[in-house]
């Protein structure tokens, strides 16, 4: 299976060992994350970039990807061309955030070790990407990993191919040391050269398995008269020379060969290398099929590399002192087997290139007396099925270009996990292990909020080219700053998050983009579409689900009813608690007796000026009408509370009541079901206007809302009670408990509640946070602020609250009823007693 | 001057012969009109028109460039929504007259009902005597001029135009104020009331709209959404998202607005599943030509059905929340794929009428782009009630999205933060209703099938209203359904789910015995070819896609749709943002979507052994959750969720 799935269907299931979210309904991996090789969680990393939490950035860079500072300068970054934002404003910029985290935090971070912890030692015979990544995977899985090496350095193509003003020397040692740290286990030996200084079969004798990741070192020649001139060098050794530190006079005018990334590197080298003056680039097919990396053919465009497509070689001739470069035209032909057009030769189109030396950058190969000898290769790289990454010996395993052709960085180190993979599972006796698949994970990062997200054009870095001393090959571009970092990041689309819909989840959305980009007649696809969505879902309303009034719904007026227009229409939302205080906005706030004065004094007075009224054992301030909450036999009515409101306790008892003057409202607080009966007949019984039903299950302690999801029940009860009384319309009910808006508090009228309790909610709004079972005040606002957030929260859930009443028809929000409102569960309409919507009433 | 006795001449008759006659060129003369209703709607020819006697509902409604003379009085909305021409009532007229009107001079000798002018764009209402409450109410442009009094709360909410008004303003409406007259004012009323022969010696008050309530005071912070995992049915009662909202609500003071649609679980069609085996289904890669699919909807009162090619539409989705190109894009494939498109609210652009090849018109309380033009190249009408995901509420276009061109098509000042009236002028119950659904059907010829949208409700009592009301269809819109910009908490709190919905509706109909006259199109939710599927199984005879076909064309579900500044360019007006919506590559991803849609209705279907979609029915369901088995009746099998063994995806 290819790792790179764009139908993003048929997603097998990782290998068990992995972590991988796969399953999860609310998690598909982000198609950047899918298109990369090594699977990195590109769109966490970006959000912690936003965060600026570098270190969990980098956990997240660096978790399925040993050379993480290395693919932040020179990664081909498959990644990006997957971006769903390429289609509208340009792709995100992973690549580039990559290097930005790596550049804040690569150098210094130190890995813990991860200890041997197994009998067996693997060899690996070349240390590129594919070998060490695979010796860093063994080594994590506890086996002692021997890397033999022929040059004297650690890295392979990443050192030797490319060039030190995209990739410095100081960036690969960082990798190499973390990756050294990582593996204690890890053994190098350098200078050593499988068939020069150890034969396979020592190998073999001394260790439990081996992997080659021999590369793909040699560069293929053109096949073309003349080649034999010295003057002519394959790109690759071309690169070795200049990586090994050497500087070559190069001659006037230099010609490159080929259009992938060896020729994009050999071109830019040579423009920068003394005497050259020139360097053209001869590719045979034309400018969109050219294989080079977009941002390489931009870089060396801007180097004024001069590129002559449509163009190829046929003989190399002496032209004096220089050489001449015999092409023809060519036009496109046929698509061949990699669906690329072929290159047709256009009769009569001969001419010829002057320059002072050709590089040829038409390919690699792998050679290796050794290993030929043994009849394992075919014939330029070591003959390996991809499905177990197995040689035709059985303890030999082979990765990278050196096994399958010359790639890319990530792809070799992909190569390399997966054969890690397959050596491990051999060494462990396991036969057929499940096929190997990238895992994806994802660590759930809050979306960035910038406001102009939307808006964000590409972050370009600042590009430096050739520079002062081209020669010392300086780095050709900057790093972002924190500022381009972040702005950058926040243009992320975040195609990992699920954005908020119940009925359409990550997965569907992913769903639904595929059956766009199925063609109809593609059964086969159509087919695993309709499977995938033929499973069924959870109960999205399991059993243990409480009661509560999310649960609830309102039925609009449509036809049945008049319609009356929110935006417009007056609702009267005033009432006249317990037919002696007058409440502007039907509500009250409780809870913040044990608050102090900076905080309850802004309430008061914002109650004061909202027209709503205060319920606690002390006033708020002086302003606000009063409900005194009074222990009985403890606290005596105060003359100046709007209402005393005597608590019942955990058992009912009878209790003395009185109030202070006639005009004060007489209430008493219940908060369980134990002796409600009681309680209420005793409350009728002696002419009290109000009952505070505290539904919160723990009317003791502060903040009791943070218990939990409030009790609605208490309060059909209570109404039960007062109906079996017949006496429901004679005493004011007030709630306390679970108020969150406005939509909440309007349900609550229609179950029957005349003025409704805010606590946390007023406390969220005043700045409050909640912390350890309480909320926590910061000194960071003015009283004068915490006053306005108290009058906005309540303004806007008085205005929510009348716009469900419009909604559902009503001039008068004390006008909804239980008809008005349906329950989308059984366990709601239970414990409300409002019918399941789309059944009748009982 | 032909005269038509309407003693002799039913009105359907009496209007065809005047619109005849008008294409001709020939006055005509209604003598013993006998108060009837609809007299000349749908003209739009210039002929005079000559009423001996009165009028009733709608006279002169729904026309453009005729000149009607009434001689004595008309009922309510006369000239309703005429774009040109003139209207001259020489006794008094009843409730909102000039409603909607976009051009039209109408002139009252007598006095005038309440609501005059009521949401009228441009053009001139005149009313030699008094004028009842309310006139002017929610006009967005034109005049109104009352030589006697004005009548309570004159130029209530008004947000454009101007009231001119000769004896007692009464009092104003909220957001209306007394300005000075302007230069030329007084010149250019005069003149109005000498070409009308109409005295006046009095001087004038001018009243105008005071833009107190045009645009919300404060902007709510722009947020990008918290990812639903963290608010979903097991997270704390006070989560981040209701910690979010409370922040927000205590720095605006106000609702929350967003778009998109319901966030939150609720019973749905997933929550059923199918009574069969069907591991084999698509197995036959030719099963989309083995299974009936093709079907009309809208014919059964003989109008011209729309021809669907598999019991799909469009959802009504506007232009203006949705860019022209997305609209364009949506036209595109649903032509290829052959089935309705829908305008939305707002009005038909050229480029829509072009790239759908079948298109329902949708007409709304404001009148936004509602327009005889429009309504006779359109292919259905569709009177809006209420939608699924803010029933009660009229619709919301944020002032960045008010543009000139988007403006000019539905007649109002550009960049106000446009909030249409959630209640039509004349339709305040299903008696109204009836008169109305009939002047559409006159205005139209009777050749256009005249459907209802209803956002689900007390379902059971709208649907039996809307089949005595006579429409040939219900859109029925559940809670599920999607929003360009609406209260975040109406998105979530009001309506009824779409599964209840379509039962109820059922069950209501059969219960008075008239399940055979109309026919239901359900939306709100419905995802793709297995919701349609089970839609279809519960009884609707079409289903309706809005959000999967805006996915399928490239949405990210951000949220943010009211804000204007669509990242991928679909929800939005600003040509910076909608230059990244590539039409002619999104309207083949939507159409392969639609023909997935197709290909899994088609596979289900012939799996579930029968080679026509009418044949589905409940009995081929079974549910998975309580809750939707007591909505349904359906048998209780959540077991079924174990005993499917989980489909293994097989690898490439």
């Amino acid at each position: 299976m290819a790792v790179y799935d764009i139908n993003r269907i048929l997603v097998p299931d990782a290998p068990p060992e992995y972590e991988d979210h796969t399953r999860d309904v609310h998690y598909v991996p982000a198609p950047c994350q899918v298109a990369c090789p090594v699977g990195t969680d590109a769109p966490s990393y970006i959000a912690y970039i936003w965060e600026k939490d570098y270190e969990r950035a980098f956990e997240a860079i660096t978790a399925t990807n040993p050379f993480s500072s290395i693919c932040g300068r020179v990664c081909d970054a498959p990644c990006e061309p997957a971006c769903r934002r390429t289609d509208s404003d340009g792709p995100v910029q992973i690549r580039n955030l990559k290097r930005f985290v790596m550049d804040e935090l690569g150098a210094d971070y130190r890995p813990p070790a991860a200890p041997v912890t197994r009998a067996e030692s693997v060899a690996i015979v070349g240390a590129g990407p594919a070998g060490l990544v695979a010796a860093h995977d063994l080594c994590v899985a506890g086996y002692s990993v021997h890397v033999y090496e022929m040059t004297d350095r650690l890295g392979g193509m990443m050192i030797w191919g490319i060039p030190a003003f995209r990739l410095p020397p100081g960036i690969i040692d960082e990798d190499v040391e973390r990756l050294k740290q990582r593996c204690p286990g890890l053994e190098v030996h350098l200078n050593t050269a499988l068939g020069r200084d150890l034969s396979l079969e020592e190998l073999k004798q001394r260790h439990d398995a081996v992997l080659l990741t021999i590369g793909a070192w040699w560069g293929k020649p053109m096949g073309i008269p003349g080649e034999e001139d010295e003057r002519i060098v394959d790109g690759v050794s071309f690169l070795r020379r200049v990586n090994a530190g050497e500087r070559p006079e190069m001659p006037e005018t230099v010609v490159v060969v080929g259009g992938g990334d060896v020729a994009m590197d050999a071109c830019r080298v040579a423009k920068r290398l003394p005497g050259c003056r020139h360097v053209k680039v001869v590719y045979r097919r034309g400018p969109d099929e050219i294989p080079a990396r977009k941002i390489e053919l931009h870089h060396a465009l801007k180097e004024e590399v001069e590129f002559i497509y449509n163009t190829q070689q046929v003989e190399v001739l002496p032209h004096g002192n220089q050489l001449a470069l015999r092409c023809v035209k060519t036009g496109l032909g046929e698509p061949d087997e990699d669906g690329r057009r072929r290159p047709v030769p256009l009769e009569g189109s001969e001419h010829d290139i002057l320059c002072g030396t050709v590089i040829a950058a038409v390919g690699q190969r792998g050679i290796c007396e050794e290993l030929d000898r043994a009849g394992m290769m075919q014939p330029d790289r070591v003959r390996t099925e991809w499905e177990s990454m197995r040689t035709a010996d059985p303890r030999v395993f082979a990765a990278g270009d050196g096994a399958f052709g010359g790639s890319t960085i990530v792809m070799a180190m992909h190569h390399g996990q997966r054969a890690a993979y397959y050596v491990r599972h051999f060494l462990e006796g396991e036969g057929e292990p499940l096929p190997y698949r990238t895992p994806y994970r994802t660590r759930r990062v809050p979306v960035a909020q910038d406001l102009m997200w939307e808006k964000f054009p590409i972050q370009e870095p600042v590009f430096v080219g050739l520079g002062d001393k081209p020669a010392e090959f300086p780095e050709i571009e900057l790093t972002y700053n924190l500022d381009t970092a972040r702005a950058e990041a926040a243009r992320c689309y975040r195609c990992d998050a699920e954005t908020g819909s119940a009925d359409y989840s990550v997965l569907h959305r992913e769903d639904i983009f595929s059956m766009a980009r199925t063609d109809p007649g593609d059964g086969r696809k159509l087919k695993a579409m309709l499977e995938r969505r033929l499973r069924l879902r959870d109960n999205p309303f399991p059993e243990a689900r409480p009661a509560g009034l999310d649960d609830l719904v309102f039925l609009p007026a449509n036809l049945s009813r008049l319609v009356i227009d929110p935006y417009r229409e007056a609702c009267r939302i005033s009432w006249r608690l317990g037919e002696r205080l007058d409440l502007e906005l039907p509500f009250f706030v409780a809870g913040f007796d044990h608050c102090n004065r900076e905080i309850r004094e802004p309430v008061d007075r914002a109650l004061a000026a909202v027209g709503a009224a205060y319920l606690g054992e002390r006033r708020a301030g002086g302003e606000a009408p009063w409900l005194q909450l009074c222990t009985p036999g403890r606290d005596a009515p105060d003359p100046d509370a709007s209402a005393v409101v005597y608590r019942v306790g955990e058992r009912w008892h009878p209790m003395p009541t009185a109030r202070a003057n006639p005009a004060q409202i007489l209430g008493l607080h219940v908060a369980s079901h134990r002796g409600l009966d009681e309680a209420i007949a005793y409350a009728v019984e002696r002419g009290f206007e109000l009952l505070v039903v505290d539904g919160t299950g723990a009317p003791r302690r502060e903040w009791p809302e943070l218990a939990g999801a409030p009790d609605l029940s208490l309060l059909r009860e209570t109404i039960a009670i007062l109906r079996r009384l017949r006496k429901e319309e004679t005493i004011d009910i007030a709630w306390f408990g679970g108020v969150r808006s406005g939509t909440d508090a309007a349900k609550l009228v229609g179950l029957g509640v005349n003025a409704i309790g805010h606590g946390v909610a007023v406390a969220l709004a005043m700045g409050g946070e909640i912390a350890d079972g309480v909320m926590r005040f910061a000194p960071d606002r003015s009283e004068e602020e915490r006053e306005e957030a108290v009058r906005n929260i309540l303004k806007a859930n008085a205005g929510e609250a009348s716009m469900m009443a419009r909604c559902a028809g009503k001039t008068r929000l004390h006008n909804i009823e239980p008809e008005d409102l349906r329950a989308v569960t059984r366990a709601t309409a239970s414990a409300t007693g409002i019918p399941l919507a789309g059944t009748k009433a009982a | 001057m032909v005269t038509i006795d309407l003693a002799a001449t039913a009105v359907r008759e009496a209007n065809e012969l005047i619109r005849r006659h008008g294409a001709d060129g020939t006055d005509v003369e209604l003598v013993n009109p006998d108060a009837r209703h609809h007299l000349g709607v749908g003209l739009v020819h210039p002929i005079d028109v000559r009423i001996r006697g009165s009028a009733g509902y709608f006279c002169a409604g729904l026309t453009d460039a005729a000149r009607f003379e009434v001689d004595n009085n008309v009922g309510w909305g006369v000239g309703d929504n005429m774009y040109s021409g003139q209207v001259v009532v020489r006794g008094n007229a009843g409730a909102i007259p000039g409603v909607a009107i976009r051009g039209a001079e109408i002139v009252i000798h007598g006095n005038m009902g309440s609501r005059a002018g009521q949401v009228m764009k441009a053009g001139t209402l005149a009313c030699a005597g008094n004028a009842n409450f309310m006139a002017g109410y929610m006009m967005y442009g034109g005049r109104i001029v009352i030589l006697g009094d004005s009548g309570e709360k004159v130029g209530e909410d008004m947000t454009g135009g101007h009231i001119f008004v000769g004896g007692r303003v009464q009092d104003l409406g909220s957001d209306a104020e007394l300005v000075d007259l302007d230069d030329g004012d007084d010149d250019d009323l005069r003149a109005f009331l000498d070409r009308y022969e109409l005295p006046f010696k009095g001087t004038f008050k001018k009243i105008v709209n005071a833009g107190k309530k045009l645009r919300y005071a404060t902007s709510e912070r722009q947020m990008r959404s918290i990812p639903f995992f963290t608010f979903s049915q097991d997270s704390e009662y006070w989560n981040p998202k209701i910690q979010e909202d409370i922040y927000i609500k205590s720095q605006i003071g106000r609702y929350r607005i967003r778009g998109y649609g319901g966030a939150r679980p609720l019973p749905h069609l997933a929550d059923l599943a199918f009574r069969r085996d069907l591991s084999h289904a698509g197995r036959d890669p030719d099963v989309v030509a083995k299974v009936a699919l093709a079907t009309e909807i809208g014919g059964l009162n003989g109008a011209n059905a729309l021809k669907l090619s598999m019991p799909v539409m469009i959802a009504p989705m506007s232009y203006g929340a949705l860019s022209a190109s997305t609209k364009r894009a949506i036209g595109l494939a649903s032509t290829l794929a052959g089935i309705a498109e829908n305008t939305g609210e707002g009005g038909m652009s050229d480029a829509q009428r072009g790239a759908a090849s079948q298109l329902i018109f949708q007409m709304l309380g404001g009148r936004l782009g509602w327009n005889i033009h429009d309504m006779n190249r359109a292919d259905g009408l569709e009177i809006y009630i209420s939608q699924g995901a803010k029933p009660g509420l009229g619709g919301q276009l944020m002032a960045k999205k008010v543009t000139p061109e988007l403006a000019r098509i539905r007649g109002i000042p550009p960049g106000i933060d446009l909030r249409s009236p959630s209640r039509h002028p004349d339709i305040l119950g299903g008696d109204d209703l009836l008169i109305k659904v009939e002047e559409l059907r006159e205005a139209t010829g009777y050749r256009l099938p005249v459907s209802v949208k209803l956002g689900a409700g007390r379902v059971s009592d709208d649907v039996k209203i809307a089949v005595k009301d006579g429409f040939d269809f219900i859109e029925l819109d559940g809670m599920q359904g999607s929003t360009g910009a609406g209260s975040a908490e109406v998105i979530d709190y009001v309506g009824v789910p779409t599964l209840p919905a379509i039962i109820e509706a059922i069950d209501a109909l059969e219960e008075i015995e008239r399940r055979q006259d109309i026919e239901i199109v359900l939306m709100g939710g419905i995802r793709d070819g297995i919701d349609a599927v089970k839609a279809l199984c519960l009884g609707a005879d079409a289903v309706a896609f809005g959000t999967s076909t805006i996915i399928a064309g490239g949405c990210i579900a951000c949220m943010q749709c009211h804000i204007g500044q669509c990242v991928t360019g679909i929800a939005t007006q600003d040509p910076e943002h909608e230059k990244r919506y590539q039409a002619e590559v999104e309207s083949r991803n939507i159409h392969r979507f639609l023909e997935g849609a197709r290909w899994q209705i088609a596979a289900l279907t012939h799996a579930l052994g029968y080679s026509d979609f009418r044949d589905l029915g409940r009995d081929d369901l079974v549910a998975l959750t309580p809750e939707a088995a007591e909505i349904t009746g359906l048998p209780h099998e959540p077991e079924r969720r174990a005993t499917l063994p989980e489909l293994r995806v097989q690898v490439g």
